[in-house]
């Protein structure tokens, strides 16, 4: 599988993570299966609310979209696309600072971790990471004459 | 032409890969959507209550005598307060069928939990205990995310809530601040452990013991003790008519 794909995966598995977060903030299941009780004190707190609406409603958005990026640059048409690219880079980019930001305040002010929230913390990285390889695998393509660009 | 036979394999791979991702994704959040309801185990109702007070809505008299162990920070705690409990109280508790009793059960990992227990015992000396009660889990977002303990205490937000229900506000704040009710809370409190309470709600309807539940699955819950109590009733009444065909 290409990076962009694999990419696609973690991003769909990313949105069912996010849902299951999202239908328990907003009262549509009783209790998170997290045997701390850490995971309820980070749902609970003010952080996990953004301009009104749940984090992870917002997390939901973000792998629809990286998912649907991600999933266009597989297309034929858009494999060599380093538009795509760029755009997957930059929105795992502000993934990552994001997900550091909302680690941080489990660590330092709530001192309380939820597994979910560490599980997508690490899916947003992974995202980043392959997003930075391909960009760079494209860079390094779109400079070398013998591989011509779509 | 190779390179076109590597791409077929790779997006043939990646349709597996990602049906098998929905597939599961899927199948696991339908499962937990599906099995939400609560789990049962089979307690002693005749435990006695011991030196613990709870919190009584409606008649004690009524046939069902229900128990929640509830926290006032927990998420379905509040849950239940504010979508289930409004259904109870119309239907079961105001038409006497329930006695609800809310005891209390701060759970340790809640750090504004105690003083929010403090908050409505103290407005129950006000009769307006279950007036705060509300008040607390319809403002839960307001002040559970006080979580940091290096950030001020929650007192101002109880505060302005016994101001908005007109309570003596001095007479209630001495009385949380002095925290006249922590052995009551803590009674509350051993009684669940006593009964084997281990996450909140926890909500005991005859004898069943159950984790949060909707207000179908509540009816049905005293439903069946009444069922039951009416067919003890009728065994009771058979059985002096039978002593009697005896003589």
């Amino acid at each position: 599988m290409t990076r962009r794909m694999i990419i696609a995966v973690l991003s769909l598995a990313g949105v069912f993570l996010a849902t299951y977060l999202t239908l328990y903030k907003l009262g549509y299941l009783e209790t998170l299966a997290c045997g701390t009780g850490s995971c309820e004190v980070v749902q609970a707190s003010k952080w996990s609310k953004l301009f009104g609406q749940p984090v992870a409603l917002w997390g939901v958005g973000f792998y629809l979209a990286m998912f649907g990026v991600a999933f266009t640059g597989t297309l034929a048409r858009y494999v060599e696309s380093r538009a795509i690219g760029v755009a997957l880079a930059l929105m795992s980019g502000s993934g990552v600072l994001f997900s550091g930001w909302l680690t941080y305040i489990e660590v330092a002010r709530l001192h309380a971790i939820c597994r979910y929230c560490v599980g997508s913390a690490l899916i947003v990285t992974a995202l980043f990471v392959l997003s930075a390889l391909d960009l760079r695998r494209g860079a390094a393509a779109s400079s070398d004459p013998t591989h011509p660009r779509a | 032409m190779a390179k076109k036979t590597v791409q077929k394999a790779n997006n043939k791979q990646f349709a597996g890969v990602l049906v098998a991702v929905a597939i599961i994704g899927v199948a696991a959040l339908g499962y937990v959507l599906t099995h939400r309801g609560p789990t049962v185990i089979i307690v002693d109702p005749k435990i006695p209550a011991g030196a613990a007070e709870g919190h009584l809505m409606g008649n004690a008299d009524a046939p069902v005598q229900v128990l929640e162990f509830g926290d006032f920070e927990c998420p379905g705690c509040g849950n239940f307060a504010n979508v289930t409990e409004p259904d109870v109280r119309t239907r079961l508790i105001n038409t006497g069928v329930v006695g609800f009793h809310f005891f209390d059960f701060p759970l340790t990992q809640h750090l504004n939990s105690f003083t929010a227990h403090l908050a409505a015992a103290c407005a129950d000396d006000q009769g307006k205990f279950w007036e705060m009660h509300d008040r607390l889990y319809a403002g839960q977002d307001e002040w559970s995310d006080l979580t940091d303990p290096t950030m001020k205490s929650p007192l101002p937000v109880f505060r302005r809530y016994a101001k908005e229900m007109g309570m003596d506000v001095a007479k209630w704040e001495d009385c949380v601040t002095t925290q006249k009710y922590t052995a009551r809370i803590k009674g509350n409190q051993a009684e669940g452990v006593r009964r084997n309470v281990a996450q909140t709600p926890t909500i005991i309807i005859g004898n069943k013991q159950v984790n949060g539940l909707t207000y179908d699955e509540f009816k049905k819950l005293v439903d069946q003790v009444l069922a039951e109590s009416g067919k003890a009733k009728a065994d009771s009444a058979k059985k002096p008519a039978a002593a009697k065909k005896g003589d």
